[in-house]
């Protein structure tokens, strides 16, 4: 299942607010995480925070596991908060 | 005389004194000092004998017009000396290099502005789209600090994120200011280790990354404003909370005790290649 960040809000920002696109994400997802990598499209997203990177990923790996949880389309600029995210964990 | 972070801390009482904030000889501003004014002006706010002396000079009146100072001091119940700032009039096309204090008082808010007025400032300034998304990023970050250790427990009626911002295009310099008039480092950090000797102390725990969020997997925000400020963007991060100021650099990291402000003012400077 590929899920549309740019759907969120193309600026994502914050803890709270990443809390609630994961509990969303859960809901797109639903049964389907079985069979398929839960695929998060950043297409269109221009401002990620580390923030909000940080709380989505920690949600939702602790949901469905590393390995099932896929980040594709990134420009540099949200390339570079998932890695701060990683290097500062 | 110039009221800037490098003058500020060598002569507070000259422009603090009592329950006052004196401007009257300033010459020269930067958005340090001005957050500052800001936080002080919250201090004093319900002090009978507070006062606000404007600057003499034309330009610097200017300059807080253009930041809208009459606005956010008006909020904190200074009217009755803004008189000579309301008078002025400005064409706000012409405010190109300065950002008008923003005042979030809720999170909703700073998302608004976020998305809106910060991003549009930051490419009016001149950044391109990479480094407008990381400036924009690390405002966030610091805005989303204000909200995550403050809310539940504001020491006064004012409360939230006030941001400055201002573009020295000769310098390729930009400066963001994040204030808030909140509980602090020390505050934030007492429900981690209640024996921190100083507020000094206290950010430079905050900035390796130790957090008073007890039991919550965070505390990487600092880290990566420290990281993109200095190695992307060659700039300084400086956090003054309490009585502690700490700046950190590519040189390193100097901690300092000075005057006490009420909650927090943290902000990073932005050198940009054309």
């Amino acid at each position: 299942m590929t899920v549309q960040m740019s759907k969120f809000n193309t600026v994502l920002n914050g803890r709270p607010v990443a809390r609630e696109a994961a509990l969303r994400i859960q809901q797109i997802v639903n049964g389907t995480a079985k069979t398929e990598d839960v695929v998060l499209d950043f297409a269109g997203v221009e401002v990620l925070s580390p923030s909000y990177a940080d709380e989505l990923l920690t949600v939702l790996r602790t949901k469905y596991g590393n390995e099932k949880v896929k980040i594709v389309n990134t420009t540099q600029a949200v390339s570079e908060t998932f890695e701060a995210v990683e290097t500062h964990s | 005389m110039d009221v800037t972070f490098d003058t500020v801390y060598k002569n507070p009482e000259e422009i603090f004194p009592g329950h006052t904030i004196n401007f009257e000889k300033a010459t020269w501003f930067d958005p340090w000092a001005i957050g500052l004014a800001c936080l002080k002006g919250i201090e004093f706010k319900d002090q009978a004998d507070k006062q606000l002396i404007l600057p003499k000079n034309a330009d610097m009146l200017m300059y807080l017009k253009r930041m809208h100072f009459n606005k956010i001091l008006m909020e904190f119940t200074y009217n009755s000396f803004l008189g000579p700032l309301h008078a002025l009039e400005i064409q706000e096309h012409d405010n190109e290099n300065v950002c008008e204090i923003l005042h979030c008082e809720f999170r909703d808010a700073l998302e608004a502005q976020l998305s809106s007025k910060i991003r549009r400032m930051f490419r009016h300034f001149g950044l391109n789209e990479l480094d407008e998304a990381r400036a924009t990023a690390l405002v966030g970050e610091l805005g989303n600090n204000v909200f995550d250790h403050n809310d539940g427990q504001w020491p006064s009626s004012v409360r939230g994120a006030i941001i400055l911002a201002q573009h020295n295009p000769n310098k390729h310099r930009i400066e963001i200011v994040v204030a808030d008039p909140g509980i602090g480092f020390s505050g934030s950090l007492r429900a981690v280790n209640k024996s921190i000797p100083t507020d000094e102390a206290a950010i430079e725990l905050g900035m390796s990354g130790v957090t008073g969020r007890v039991g919550e997997p965070r505390g990487n925000g600092l880290k990566v404003i420290q990281d993109w400020t200095i190695n992307k963007f060659d700039g300084i991060v400086r956090i003054h909370s309490g009585a502690g100021l700490v700046v950190v650099d590519g040189n390193g990291q100097k901690a300092q005790s000075v005057f006490s402000i009420v909650g927090t003012l943290a902000s990073f400077v932005v050198k940009y290649k054309q």
